[in-house]
């Protein structure tokens, strides 16, 4: 039997999408304790975060078909709490809501008031919602590819990395005196990609050494098979690579003057959507490339 | 209470998929929805190769996947150790496929609710029918049904006497004993 992946491209995107929410929601509060100057990067952290989590949770819903068709269904979410969906769906719900009375506030002219316990609540659960996109398939033992510890971790790292990535996007082009003010942040930013590599690499050979065959068979899809172009070209070249070196040209090899020039913004740009590629790339690879253990291996 | 399982002779299985119409026909299932899935292994080398047809289905196991990690409990362990879905609690999401290891669960097309072999208990509940057609239909007698506590059962005595196992040694405590 050919195995069909059991989510597809929507959930993919819904998983890019919350993460991407999440981990922007918790760089912006990072932004505000360390660097409270940064107003508008900050604004665009807050902005993208209830958004990107909507649209996530738009999509899920209309893959739920069941539910779509049913929506009283959706209150039965809170009633299994052994399920990591379960929890998730709490996670969610507490982030959006809190993620959306910021939002206002801060758009309302109050970013000041917002108070700072609140702040670093809904930034606690962003990095929930990031964790949790990994554990919803890492529980599942049917595929060695999601079974294991790292990728929530990887999940997380990415979720981050994009969140600031489109953070910084936006503001190169709204607010370019910001992204030259925020070294730091992008200076942290940087190290972000390169532990996406370390633990993809980690992953992989783990993975790779599974028990059960269909690990090397997930992660022979990867690397040298149907998902093999995607990969390395989209994920590893695009997604990482390349906006590392990027990066390390413009914050390290660069004088202050051609890192605040327009074409330096440029490259720093370029870097930052390279990012957003690879991350909702990972997230689709993750999804497809992953075999069963029992139709690889029907007998065990 | 009893407890509730099935023997599958891969031996006597000759791959000719009447468990799997009968059970489509007893359940009212559509033609896409299929709760015994085959799978194909060979055996020796050219040329003396041999077909074994594994069919799969629910394995109704106690530490069932599906019913730990689905959020509305639509999934559950139901009475005498079947495992059932509650079509009004489903929504959709996919998740219990995605953590059955033996990837029995289909997807209805039509109502986007998940289902999956239920020993034919809907059909004997409303009307009065016997459980398991697929243990009737089969031409060659592969299939039996029964429950695994009483002693004295058919079941009991064949999966002693042909040394049955589940697909999966203990993975999840199924109830679906293959010989092989």
């Amino acid at each position: 039997m050919v195995f069909e992946p059991i989510w597809g491209t929507i959930i993919g995107m819904y998983l890019f999408l919350a993460g991407l929410g999440g981990g922007a929601y918790a760089s912006a509060t990072y932004l505000r304790l360390r660097k409270p100057e940064c107003v508008h990067l900050i604004r665009y952290g807050r902005v993208i975060a209830p958004i990107t989590v909507i649209v996530g949770l738009c999509l899920l819903m209309v893959d739920a078909t069941a539910g779509f068709h049913n929506p009283l269904r959706f209150v039965l979410l809170l009633t299994n709490f052994g399920s990591v969906m379960t929890w998730g769906v709490v996670f969610l719900a507490v982030f959006t809501i809190i993620a959306l009375i910021v939002v206002i506030m801060d758009l309302l002219g109050k970013g000041r008031k917002i108070p700072v316990w609140l702040d670093v609540f809904g930034a606690v659960m962003g990095i929930c919602v990031c964790v949790y996109t990994g554990c919803l398939l890492g529980v599942a033992k049917t595929f060695p590819l999601w079974n294991n510890p790292l990728l929530p971790i990887l999940f997380l790292v990415s979720a981050v990395s994009t969140g600031m990535a489109a953070m910084l996007l936006v503001s190169i082009f709204r607010a370019p005196k910001e992204f030259d003010a925020a070294v730091k942040f992008k200076k942290f930013h940087f190290w972000l990609p390169i532990a996406e590599l370390v633990l993809v690499a980690a992953m992989l050979f783990i993975v790779a050494n599974n028990a059960q065959s269909a690990g090397y068979a997930s992660v022979m899809n990867l690397l040298a098979g149907n998902c093999a172009v995607a990969f390395w070209l989209v994920f590893i070249l695009v997604g990482l690579v390349l906006p590392t070196i990027m990066e390390m040209k413009m914050l390290f090899f660069s004088t202050k003057k051609e890192e605040e020039s327009k074409s330096g913004h440029m490259v720093s740009g370029f870097a930052d959507l390279g990012l957003l590629i690879g991350g909702c790339a990972l997230r689709l690879l993750v999804l497809a490339a992953a075999m069963p253990i029992t139709i690889a291996q029907p007998w065990m | 209470m009893a407890r509730y399982g099935m023997l599958i002779d891969t031996i006597k299985c000759i791959g000719c998929y009447t468990c799997r119409t009968a059970c489509q026909r007893q359940n009212d299932l559509l033609p896409g929805q299929d709760f015994i899935r085959f799978e194909q292994v060979e055996n020796g080398e050219y040329p003396n190769v041999t077909v074994q047809n594994i069919p799969m289905q629910c394995m109704h196991c106690e530490d069932a996947p599906c019913a730990q990690v689905c959020p509305t409990g639509a999934a559950h362990m139901g009475a005498d150790g079947i495992v059932e879905v509650d079509e009004g609690r489903c929504i959709g999401c996919l998740y219990c496929m995605a953590a059955c290891p033996y990837q029995v669960r289909v997807r209805n097309s039509e109502t986007g609710a998940v289902d999956k072999c239920r020993f034919c208990t809907v059909s004997a509940e409303q009307s009065g029918t016997k459980m398991c057609t697929c243990v009737e239909a089969c031409l060659t007698g592969a299939r039996t049904f029964g429950d695994l506590d009483d002693p004295d059962s058919e079941i009991v005595k064949e999966i002693a006497r042909t040394g049955a196992q589940p697909i999966a040694g203990d993975l999840t405590k199924s109830k679906i004993y293959y010989v092989r």
